[in-house]
């Protein structure tokens, strides 16, 4: 529609054509990150217009609880962008780029002047969000903030989006150093105290991460080395 | 075989051990553990050296086997009453949350599990999440699922706190407000005056402060009628054709008239001796804690339901408590505390100018008071002397005194209304306590006083104060407010009544239902518990209500 108006854009952005925002996985926006991109508008209709019902109110969840963790990982959260327009809107999508190609530029590069981590560390921490958004439990939580916000869990509880906000802070959290904990044992065995050192964690909060993947079957003890104990990665059946 | 009955509570290393002894001696035990398993295996420690070389208590399979013992596993115990030295536990046991008949073990639930809490086994030295297997020889799942916030479990009525605040939090004040009154009927009245039980056991002080639970009512509230919003309490359309009688319209008759009203009881008649609704709400807390309008509006949406007050209406002097009990199917009684109790020192009863604080505080609120003249002292340290001193600073006494034989550490009252009655000017005496009342004409002039110290600690665990001899000091004065606890005024009562009544000529009731020993007869509020806080009032309401409906119901 921009197009056919003859309304001047920036050419430097990349459209991909989805059949819904609510399909967006943020595990793809996660990798996208990694290999370069510098910033990801998400453009969807608007609430009430979705075609499949609720996909785009799917969507903006799911893009505030990325924005959050790429805070959390020190990736400027502007970077990332829930928008919405409807299809015959040309100007305000053209707005809506323009605005956030000026944003970008602003910004610099990923790991640049922008960001709180910078090049080369932010992509292992990227990595590292990869694998949060991934794994299956941030997805079953995303999958259960609108009936845990609207009819309450099973025992008819309705949670409050500033509870539900706290209890997503703090799985980010957790998530992230469980994530990268694991992501250093894929390299091999490792004490805790080796673990905090290199992962700039405080040695009991690894500690407790370790036992807490002990008890769920993913992480067992390899050997013993000296008074450390020397913690590796079990292959997981998929 | 002997008939001794035990009951073993805790099934750790030495309670499995004593069960079994009191088991070999031949006595019936009941061994009670509040965890899902006994012995210290409800987390195999398998991870770490492996379950053939795990820790297991041989007197496990001997328990578990023994016919002498029952085992209550996941258990609390509620009470423990003693009766002609007979002892009876309630105890409640939980159920396990999750189908262990349709589990198969594949811990895919630990794996994602979003809560992470500190492990109750090891003492918080790991995590565990909520849902987690709680004993590897049976291979039972578990989810650990706290009971309520520790605020909703102080607080009387158990409000659902954690919601309506959340619910402010989000900006969503009016479905807040909804929330409270789905359990509180009087919110803006409770949130401004409530000495907030819940505050005190708040997580949050051991961070930094106590959320404002209490304020966050009002607060509440107050955006209902800046945005002009005029609320109406749905009544369900199935309606119940019995009589409900209510004596008192203060905290615990409104709350039970509005929860029967809302169950879809349409004939609620509440006596009212005065002419004002509230009770002690209108005529004990003064207007500067409690504005009236707001009190009112208040009771107007509860009388709006259908509830019909009749006011300057006292019982056992308009109308006979039998004739109420002939003419009406149930009769709730909150008539609360509304005799001051007596100082018992010489001269009390001689002169004009004594006015205990119930009524001063009665008769300021309706007006009746007589100007006021010279100074002003108010014997006593809870709430109701602060408020009489400030109410009678406000008045315009020339000085008030308050006199209290403690210290300001142990007085009852709140803190922060003792730091405002300082601040506006009232004269705070600590370790002081009356001796005599002076008086010339017929009237009060003054009040000679000891002075106090502290000694050893009392049943009350305060420290007792005892006079110093020789310390006589004497104030003038013009009124003396004894303000030293509220008694019930039980003559509403016919003479042959058999109500059961306690030493402090309070009722007896059954807690859960309000349900005194009349069948048909309920009590609730201060007359049962004796000067107590609104919120607890309310509670007893709500209790007497169910107890009214299930009453009623099973007739």
């Amino acid at each position: 529609m921009a197009g056919v108006s003859r309304l001047q854009y920036t050419p430097e952005i990349k459209t991909v054509r989805i059949m819904c925002t609510g399909r967006i996985d943020p595990a793809t926006v996660s990798r996208a990150f990694k290999k370069g991109l510098d910033g990801l508008m998400v453009v969807g209709c608007y609430f009430g217009d979705c075609h499949y019902i609720s996909g785009n109110v799917e969507a903006k969840a799911k893009i505030d609880i990325t924005r959050k963790l790429f805070k959390h990982i020190g990736v400027n959260e502007e970077r990332l962008a829930f928008r919405q327009c409807s299809s015959g809107e040309a100007a305000v999508f053209v707005k809506l780029v323009t605005e956030f190609d000026e944003k970008i530029r602003g910004l610099g590069p990923l790991g640049g002047d922008g960001d709180r981590v910078k090049a080369p560390d932010i992509f292992g921490k990227l990595e590292s969000a990869e694998a949060v958004l991934a794994g299956e439990k941030i997805r079953w939580v995303i999958g259960k903030r609108t009936p845990f916000l609207e009819s309450g869990n099973m025992y008819g509880e309705v949670f409050t989006e500033h509870e539900f906000n706290r209890a997503i802070d703090m799985i980010i959290v957790e998530e992230m150093e469980v994530q990268e904990i694991l992501g250093q044992l894929k390299q091999g065995a490792k004490s805790v105290k080796d673990l905090a050192r290199d992962l700039g964690i405080p040695s009991e909060r690894v500690f407790r991460c370790i036992t807490a993947l002990n008890r769920k079957g993913m992480v067992a003890l390899d050997r013993v080395a000296g008074r450390s104990p020397i913690f590796q990665l079990v292959p997981q059946e998929v | 075989m002997s008939d001794k009955t035990v009951l073993i509570v805790g099934g750790g290393l030495d309670g499995v051990r004593t069960a079994l002894d009191h088991a070999e001696a031949g006595a019936q035990v009941t061994l009670v553990e509040k965890f899902p398993t006994l012995g210290a295996e409800r987390i195999p420690r398998d991870r770490l050296i492996g379950p053939e070389q795990g820790f297991m208590n041989p007197d496990l399979d001997k328990v578990r086997n023994h016919n002498n013992i029952r085992i209550l596993t996941y258990s609390d115990i509620k009470k423990i009453n003693r009766n002609n030295g007979k002892i009876r536990a309630q105890i409640k046991k939980h159920g396990l949350l999750v189908d262990n008949s349709k589990c198969n073990d594949c811990k895919a639930c630990i794996k994602v599990c979003p809560v992470n809490m500190f492990d109750d086994f090891d003492e918080g030295l790991g995590f565990r999440t909520a849902i987690d297997y709680c004993n590897h020889t049976t291979g039972e799942y578990n989810i650990f699922k706290e009971d309520m916030p520790v605020c909703q479990e102080t607080c009387p009525v158990h409000l659902d706190i954690r919601a309506y605040v959340g619910l402010i939090a989000d900006g969503k004040h009016l479905e807040s407000l909804a929330k409270i009154r789905e359990r509180l009927p009087l919110p803006g009245s409770i949130g401004r005056i409530c000495p907030h039980p819940c505050e005190t056991a708040c997580n949050r002080q051991y961070l930094d402060e106590s959320i404002s639970i209490c304020f966050l009512k009002r607060f509440a509230s107050d955006m209902e009628l800046e945005q002009g919003i005029e609320p109406v309490y749905e009544t369900p359309e199935q309606k119940y054709p019995e009589k409900i009688a209510i004596i008192g319209a203060g905290p615990a008759g409104l709350t039970c008239a509005h929860d029967l009203a809302r169950m879809g009881y349409e004939h609620i008649k509440i006596f009212e001796a005065l002419p004002v609704p509230g009770g002690y709400l209108w005529v004990g807390i003064p207007e500067y804690r409690l504005p009236k309008k707001l009190l009112q509006r208040e009771v107007d949406l509860i009388c709006n339901m259908g509830v019909d007050i009749q006011y300057n209406t006292r019982i056992g002097k308009d109308i006979a408590f039998e004739d109420l009990q002939k003419e009406y199917d149930a009769v709730f009684i909150g008539a609360g505390c509304h005799t001051g109790l007596k100082l018992r020192v010489p001269g009390e009863d001689d002169y004009e100018g004594i006015v205990d604080c119930v009524t001063f505080l009665r008769e300021q609120a309706l007006g009746t008071l007589p100007k006021a003249k010279g100074k002003l002292i108010v014997i006593g340290g809870g709430n109701a002397a602060i408020d009489s001193a400030r109410v009678g600073w406000r008045m315009g006494f020339d000085e008030v005194y308050i006199l209290y034989r403690r210290t300001k550490k142990e007085m009852p009252a709140n803190s922060w209304e003792i730091d405002a009655a300082e601040h506006e000017g009232v004269i705070l005496q600590y370790l002081a306590a009356p001796v005599e009342i002076l008086g010339e004409n017929g009237k009060v002039s003054g009040m000679k006083c000891i002075k106090m110290e502290l000694g050893e600690p009392d049943a009350s665990g305060r420290r007792r104060p005892v006079p110093i001899e020789g310390s006589e000091y004497i104030i003038d004065a013009e009124t003396i407010v004894p303000a030293i606890s509220q008694g019930t005024d039980l003559s509403f009562l016919d003479k042959g009544h058999n109500l059961n009544l306690s030493r402090w000529n309070t009722f007896e009731i059954d807690e859960e239902t309000g349900a005194t020993n009349v069948p048909g007869v309920f009590a609730g509020g201060d007359v049962v518990t004796g000067p107590d806080i609104a919120i607890r009032a309310i509670a007893a309401g709500k209790h007497a209500a169910g107890g009214i409906h299930e009453y009623l119901r099973s007739k």
